[in-house]
């Protein structure tokens, strides 16, 4: 039955399939990581869409900072960031695209073929929810948040250091010296 | 009608914003100046500067103002006068907010202008500084309320303000919500004198008009939120409800545009280090002691 929920779940849907196509199609860094970041916020519209208000809400919000902090690394670390000179910055076309079809299929598979148990037929009130998720996050998911949340954070600092521009060995001698 | 009543509201509010601003900087008090100055801005010619990404330079200005009408939406100006109440109103007014961020971005990118790009850039330097402060005493003002709902809390004050009840935490967010009105002495990304306007530098005529009156919904958004969180809302004596959270909302503006009046501009790398090596870890005590509180005095 297509209801008027269905019906926004799905364009939601579609914009946010749109922009992720979006983030690919444009040359200029910053069009691009404003285009994933449209892309979550779409997201957080179907969450929003589907009464799980405290997870829209959080969505949206931690997707505006991070994909802005995103857009400056990379105008930092891209050779052509405003696009202007139409450069190539893709690469491992092949391998991308093999890899981008089979976890397609696998989510597919996965969303499909899974046991989701019964569907719920009415929603929890908003604060029911989000103590339940809170519950959730300190309970059993508490290991996978962990280790994602360490992740991030020793890429970010692998990815600051690579940055940094080793000094000339002879201004580390001079620095030496000054001590 | 409710949403036209507060959007009438904040249309009024906006008005006493700009007289105030004007009053507080230039020593002039003129009822009407804001007035002209937006017919000045809109009969003006709106420049299109060379090479922009022209979809960035539209939209940013237009994102400001959707931004910040959006977290305006979940701001009670008494029990009925809410456009929204969301049971997680205080979380999305954070969302809302965020996409200030957004604009901004946009908008010192969009015109190809070394000074609007570096005020853009900057004011991403400066979310990192404040938005822990933003997020963190609102986390102590619903650990006290028990809910997200900004009616909620206003209810939860009724005995006792939040800013007598959590006053550091008051401090922290006052603060931080001056940083993220990029108001005075933070307004590192449009710093006049020294950007030559930043972020605003490019833009002028509709386009420009368009980006102040976000800034000033922005400015008095912020206000009233600080009024929900920590001055009671809505509640006082004798008054109407709506009239006491005008009355406290423009105080708060008036306080906010003061301390700007008469604290010089703070360089971004000093904001930084003071949001993170002090700010943090009083807002962690904040969050702490009203833990204690709480079990002590219900």
């Amino acid at each position: 039955m297509i209801t008027g929920q269905s019906i926004f779940i799905g364009f939601f849907g579609v914009a946010a399939v749109w922009f992720g196509i979006v983030v690919f199609r444009t040359f200029s860094m910053v069009r691009s990581a404003i285009a994933l970041l449209f892309s979550q916020t779409a997201l957080g519209a179907m969450f929003l869409t589907m009464q799980a208000e405290f997870l829209g809400v959080l969505q949206i919000m931690m997707m505006a900072t991070e994909m802005s902090i995103m857009a400056f690394f990379m105008v930092m670390f891209m050779m052509d960031p405003g696009g202007m000179g139409k450069m190539e910055m893709t690469h491992q076309k092949r391998l991308s695209l093999i890899v981008g079809l089979v976890s397609f299929v696998g989510a597919v598979a996965i969303a499909i073929f899974i046991d989701w148990g019964p569907v719920a037929t009415t929603v929890a009130d908003t604060a029911q929810q989000t103590k339940a998720l809170g519950l959730e996050l300190l309970g059993r998911s508490m290991l996978v948040f962990e280790m994602a949340g360490v992740t991030i954070l020793t890429a970010m600092i692998a990815a600051t250091s690579v940055a940094i521009q080793p000094l000339p060995l002879s201004a580390i001698k001079h620095k030496k010296d000054r001590v | 009608m409710t949403t036209l009543l507060v959007l009438l509201l904040l249309a009024v509010g906006v008005y006493c914003v700009a007289v105030l601003e004007a009053w507080i900087t230039s020593g002039r008090f003129r009822l009407a100046a804001p007035a002209y100055s937006a017919m000045a801005l809109l009969g003006r010619e709106s420049n299109i500067p060379r090479k922009p990404d022209l979809l960035f330079f539209e939209v940013g200005p237009v994102v400001l103002l959707v931004a910040t009408l959006l977290a305006a939406a979940v701001i009670p100006l008494s029990p009925d006068l809410i456009i929204t109440d969301l049971a997680t109103g205080a979380l999305f007014l954070n969302a809302a907010l965020a996409y200030v961020l957004v604009a901004l971005i946009m908008a010192g990118w969009g015109p190809n202008g070394a000074y609007a790009m570096i005020g853009g850039w900057r004011f991403l330097g400066q979310l990192v500084a404040y938005a822990m402060l933003i997020v963190m005493p609102i986390t102590a003002v619903a650990m006290r309320a028990e809910s997200l709902a900004t009616t909620d809390i206003v209810v939860s004050q009724a005995g006792l303000w939040n800013i007598v009840y959590q006053p550091l935490g008051f401090i922290l967010f006052f603060v931080a919500a001056m940083g993220l009105a990029f108001l005075p002495p933070f307004d590192l990304p449009t710093a006049k004198g020294e950007l030559a306007g930043g972020v605003e530098a490019e833009y002028s005529g509709v386009r420009l008009a368009v980006f102040r009156l976000g800034r000033m919904v922005l400015v008095i958004t912020l206000a009233a939120a600080t009024v929900t969180f920590y001055l009671g809302g809505w509640q006082g004596p004798w008054f109407a409800p709506w009239l006491w959270s005008a009355i406290k909302i423009l105080l708060v503006t008036a306080v906010m545009l003061l301390i700007g009046r008469y604290v010089p501009r703070i360089r971004e790398a000093h904001l930084l280090a003071w949001c993170w090596k002090l700010g943090i870890p009083l807002a962690l005590l904040n969050i702490f002691m009203v833990g204690i509180l709480l079990v002590v005095i219900p």
